[in-house]
């Protein structure tokens, strides 16, 4: 049922590759401040979501609405611009740029060059302002593209894989940074990490095969056993 | 921006551009000047945007025609022409450019290639009665002294083209350094990403389209003017290659490299066609060993090595002055 407070509400949505579905009826909602988490094995549709509410994929049918905002048939650039940032999980960068640019990018398009709000969160940037994009390690990569996203104080921040291949310390590094980040902002957060996302998040969707399986929503639920009953 | 890097380009351009006038005969310093206009819009389309573009004399001859039926039929003052040029070059290429932005390089690049040819065939043949077919049209003698400078003359024409050029130079030196010049760099990189973060990467696209073929027209308005002449040659299908040839050959990418690549290009043209009979097998085959040799292009190869000496060189400078101020 859409709800008008409601950041993203997404109600009976399919998605197909083609002749392949992806998405089976998929419904999912996310109030202000929450930490939604969506988890599953590969394949099981999470990115395809994520990519469908970011405007990227046409869903076959459903609706995507944010607050009484209707999304579908958006294209992703206005969808960004409504504040609803997607952060794609290969860590791909401008990589020709430097990190200032890249920064710059994220500022000009929102109007935001308050950059002390990445810094804070991301001290390391700092010293990598002119280093190009394209020699940053892999964690530094996430980095540069959570702090990118968060300028112009999105709503809305979907996440994809954020923590895949990266080193403990930055996992953990980024863990204090969602929770940081979820004062100001919701976030939708798919990841396989089940610890992670337990931790942080204040709803689980448990999704497999395009369908979602099951919904933890009180703290006490939220645990990796319980979301991989569902997996 | 780095002010002084900036500034630092812009001599070096604006001497480079001196050196020709001071060295070179009159009518192969206006070519290259004029041919480096041409060369950096494709340059730009290349190096900044990832588009390749064989229909870059299409654009050539829209600015060339624009000029010439002022001139030919109308008026007599070159500017007007010039500036009625670059008007049709920003028409045609806002009529083409919400159709062709849409598609990958290669496409682009064929589609491009394909107006080249269109535009030819309706020069050589279907508007014949007003472009006189391949006879061109020939216009030197209506043009009228203009004010300032008398761009109906040679040498006052390379004073205007040098001045066109440096600012065409610095446009670009602008652009590159501007939001826009790394909207166009990532929409090359990762245009997806670009949406994600809440650019129409389309009308990045298409403005960078227009900017390089705007500039491009502008070339053809000048080629007119000087020449005082104009043909259907001008976008002939065996010319098509050469602006993506000779920014290949200066280096994609730089804006030294349209320059550098025209003086190469022209001049080995010169060069060879008066020695040789069959100049352009010979220009093909050192073409084909300039790219195996350096793949990066002239200014390309020359630049880390250009580079390093500097570097050396100020490294012994300022040995030299701690030495001397230590005695």
């Amino acid at each position: 049922m859409t709800n008008n407070d409601d950041i993203i509400t997404v109600s009976g949505l399919n998605v197909s590759y083609g002749e392949s579905k992806v998405l089976f009826d998929v419904s999912m909602n996310v109030r202000p401040g929450q930490v939604v988490a969506c988890v599953g094995r590969n394949g099981a549709g999470k990115t395809t979501l994520l990519k469908s509410i970011a405007g990227f994929l046409k869903p076959t049918s459903g609706a995507i609405s944010s607050g009484t905002t209707n999304l579908i048939g958006m294209v992703a650039y206005v969808i960004a611009g409504l504040g609803i940032k997607y952060i794609p999980q290969d860590k791909k960068v401008f990589s020709d740029l430097t990190v200032r640019e890249n920064l710059e990018l994220g500022s000009y398009a929102t109007k935001d060059y308050n950059w002390d709000q990445v810094t804070d969160y991301f001290p390391k940037l700092k010293q990598l302002m002119d280093h190009k994009a394209g020699y940053l390690s892999g964690g530094e990569r996430q980095m540069l593209m959570i702090g990118r996203a968060i300028l112009g104080s999105p709503k809305l921040l979907l996440v994809d894989e954020p923590t895949e291949g990266l080193a403990p310390s930055i996992v953990m590094h980024l863990k204090d940074v969602f929770r940081e980040l979820s004062k100001k902002m919701a976030l939708v957060i798919v990841e396989q990490n089940l610890p992670l996302v337990c931790a942080i998040a204040n709803k689980v969707y448990a999704l497999k095969e395009g369908r979602i399986m099951g919904e933890l929503t009180d703290r006490e639920s939220i645990r990796p056993e319980m979301c991989e009953k569902y997996l | 921006m780095n002010v002084l890097r900036w500034w630092w380009g812009l001599l070096l351009a604006f001497a480079l551009l001196a050196l020709l006038r001071v060295f070179l005969p009159l009518p192969f310093a206006n070519e290259i000047i004029i041919f480096s206009i041409y060369v950096i819009g494709c340059n730009f389309l290349l190096g900044r945007v990832g588009f390749i573009s064989f229909g870059q004399p299409a654009y050539l001859a829209v600015g060339a025609y624009g000029a010439a039926f002022y001139l030919y039929y109308f008026g007599t003052n070159a500017y007007v022409g010039i500036l009625i040029g670059i008007a049709a070059g920003i028409i045609v290429s806002l009529a083409v450019g919400p159709l062709f932005v849409r598609l990958r390089s290669d496409y682009f690049a064929l589609v491009n290639l394909a107006l080249a040819v269109i535009i030819y065939y309706l020069m050589q043949k279907v508007l014949a009665d007003i472009t006189h077919g391949d006879n061109g049209l020939w216009f030197l003698t209506n043009l009228s002294s203009t004010p300032v400078l008398d761009i109906s003359r040679p040498d006052q024409f390379f004073i205007f083209a040098f001045l066109v050029g440096f600012a065409v130079w610095a446009f670009y030196k602008y652009i590159d350094d501007s939001i826009f010049g790394a909207c166009c760099l990532a929409t090359k990189i990762n245009e997806d990403k670009l949406r994600f973060l809440g650019y129409s990467s389309f009308n990045i696209r298409l403005l960078a389209f227009v900017i390089a073929n705007t500039t491009t027209a502008l070339a053809g308005a000048m080629y007119a003017v000087y020449l005082g002449f104009v043909s259907p040659e001008i976008t002939s299908p065996a010319r098509v290659a050469d602006p993506v040839v000779v920014t290949i050959l200066g280096g994609v990418g730089s804006l030294y490299g349209p320059i550098v690549g025209s003086i190469a290009y022209t001049g080995m043209k010169d060069l060879l066609s008066k020695t040789f009979g069959n100049w352009e097998l010979i220009i093909g085959f050192l073409l084909v060993f300039i790219m195996l040799a350096g793949e990066k292009g002239i200014w390309g190869t020359l630049e880390p090595l250009l580079k390093k000496a500097f570097l050396r060189a100020r490294a012994t400078g300022d040995a030299a002055d701690r030495g001397g101020s230590s005695r």
